[in-house]
């Protein structure tokens, strides 16, 4: 499904090139999946359980919250970057795929939304930033990864790794403490927020 | 019109072929609902995908909506999508006019960034279906459309990127070239929920977090937020 998606895009594959592709019979395809729909909401929950596993394992091996969304950014960009088709079909393809499958796209945006919510304990302005913020954060991190995978680019992902971590991480930090995360300078213990907000 | 208690407002601000595109404070300009058949096709389209999505949208709810034979369609269009791509193409066009217009309008950058997205949110929220049309039911019409949705999203960018030319240079040097990628890519993501979920009621709410999330990394968080809270 998803290598036949991220080929032909979602409207125009069929239910005889998924089974094709994947070598089985037709009657074996509709004893799993009752449709073409059915299919594709299995795949979409299948790579973001597999994306958000592996977020949440990397963000939980570290203790401090900056190095921790650095990590788990890394986490997910290593994952889009190894799996491009499914990546491609979660991220660009499940847009077109009707309503259930973009509601399940912007579902599972939100499960990053908690990691980033944490930060607002660590940054002097935690009180006051905008109750969106972390909803428009991940909406910038992944219109940067889609706008890649729809180029094709998916070799350079895992590239994108110190600008997003400083971008995601500005409004928390201020600039410069965000950048120092970002490039992995600031590593060292004891690294408070800097004052320069 | 589907309902008969609430007529549309006859006036030479509003033809009649305004009360064929869905209800919402228009205010369009005068082409937009010109009596030519092409743009009353456009209209019909507008309706039938806010009644029966993209999806579910027939050349037949087109035609009855405008009023036109099917040959008329034909006409005009080779196909649905076709005349999706001109509906698609004259919201956004509508949209960028105001944004700019807007943006034009201010001296500072900051509030000129502030104006433009008030502009914009301005615009959708009084235009619900065709808010519908260009920010959700774009993304199911086929990859024409989205590759223009993908450009008109990216064509945001320069507003923001205006803001670098008057930077320190320390700075300057530490913003990443993806930042108005990232800003534009985060501010849809937020409009485009709403509309998604039909709360575009909500979407004039939003200016205040907008404007701080994309001022931030040119201004830093607090003076972001000071033009954000400005009256």
């Amino acid at each position: 499904m998803a290598a036949e998606t991220s080929e032909q895009g979602y409207q125009q594959v069929t239910v005889a090139d998924i089974v094709r592709r994947a070598g089985t019979a037709r009657n074996t395809f509709y004893e799993n999946f009752r449709s073409k729909e059915d299919c594709f909401a299995a795949t979409q929950e299948y790579a973001m359980t597999a994306a958000l596993e592996r977020v949440v394992d990397a963000a939980g091996a570290v203790e401090r919250w900056p190095q921790r969304v650095r990590a788990g950014l890394a986490a997910f960009l290593s994952y889009v970057a190894a799996e491009p088709a499914l990546a491609r079909t979660c991220m660009v393809d499940a847009l077109s795929a009707g309503p259930a499958a973009v509601e399940y796209y912007e579902r599972s945006q939100q499960a990053f939304v908690s990691l980033f919510r944490l930060g607002r304990d660590v940054s002097p302005r935690g009180a006051d930033l905008p109750e969106t913020l972390e909803e428009a954060i991940i909406g910038g991190v992944f219109w940067i990864v889609y706008q890649r995978l729809a180029a094709g680019e998916v070799a350079a992902i895992p590239d994108l790794l110190p600008e997003l971590v400083e971008f995601a991480l500005t409004p928390y930090l201020g600039a410069e403490g965000a950048r120092r995360v970002g490039s992995g300078d600031a590593d060292g213990p004891d690294e408070a927020p800097d004052a320069e907000l | 019109m589907r309902d008969p208690a609430n007529p549309p407002a006859e006036s030479p601000e509003y033809p009649p072929e305004l009360a064929r595109l869905p209800p919402g404070r228009h205010g369009l300009p005068r082409e937009f609902v010109s009596h030519n058949q092409r743009e009353r096709l456009i209209a019909g389209l507008a309706e039938a995908v806010a009644e029966h999505g993209y999806a579910g949208t027939t050349i037949a709810h087109i035609t009855r909506n405008a009023a036109v034979s099917r040959r008329t369609f034909y006409e005009h269009f080779a196909s649905k999508d076709e005349c999706f791509i001109a509906a698609y193409d004259m919201v956004m066009t509508e949209l960028r006019r105001r944004v700019a217009e807007a943006f034009d309008a201010e001296e500072e950058w900051p509030r000129a960034v502030r104006a433009g997205i008030a502009a914009m949110l301005g615009f959708l929220a009084a235009e619900p279906h065709l808010a519908r049309l260009s920010m959700v039911e774009a993304l199911v019409a086929g990859p024409v459309v989205v590759e223009r949705y993908d450009a008109a999203i990216q064509s945001l960018a320069p507003y923001f990127a205006a803001g670098r030319k008057d930077l320190p240079d320390e700075i300057l040097a530490g913003l990443s070239p993806t930042t108005e990628e990232a800003l534009v890519g985060g501010m849809v993501s937020l409009i485009s929920r709403r509309i998604f979920a039909d709360r575009t009621e909500e979407l004039e709410a939003l200016l205040p977090d907008l404007v701080e999330f994309t001022l931030t990394p040119y201004l830093g968080s607090v003076a972001a937020a000071e033009v954000a809270r400005a009256a």
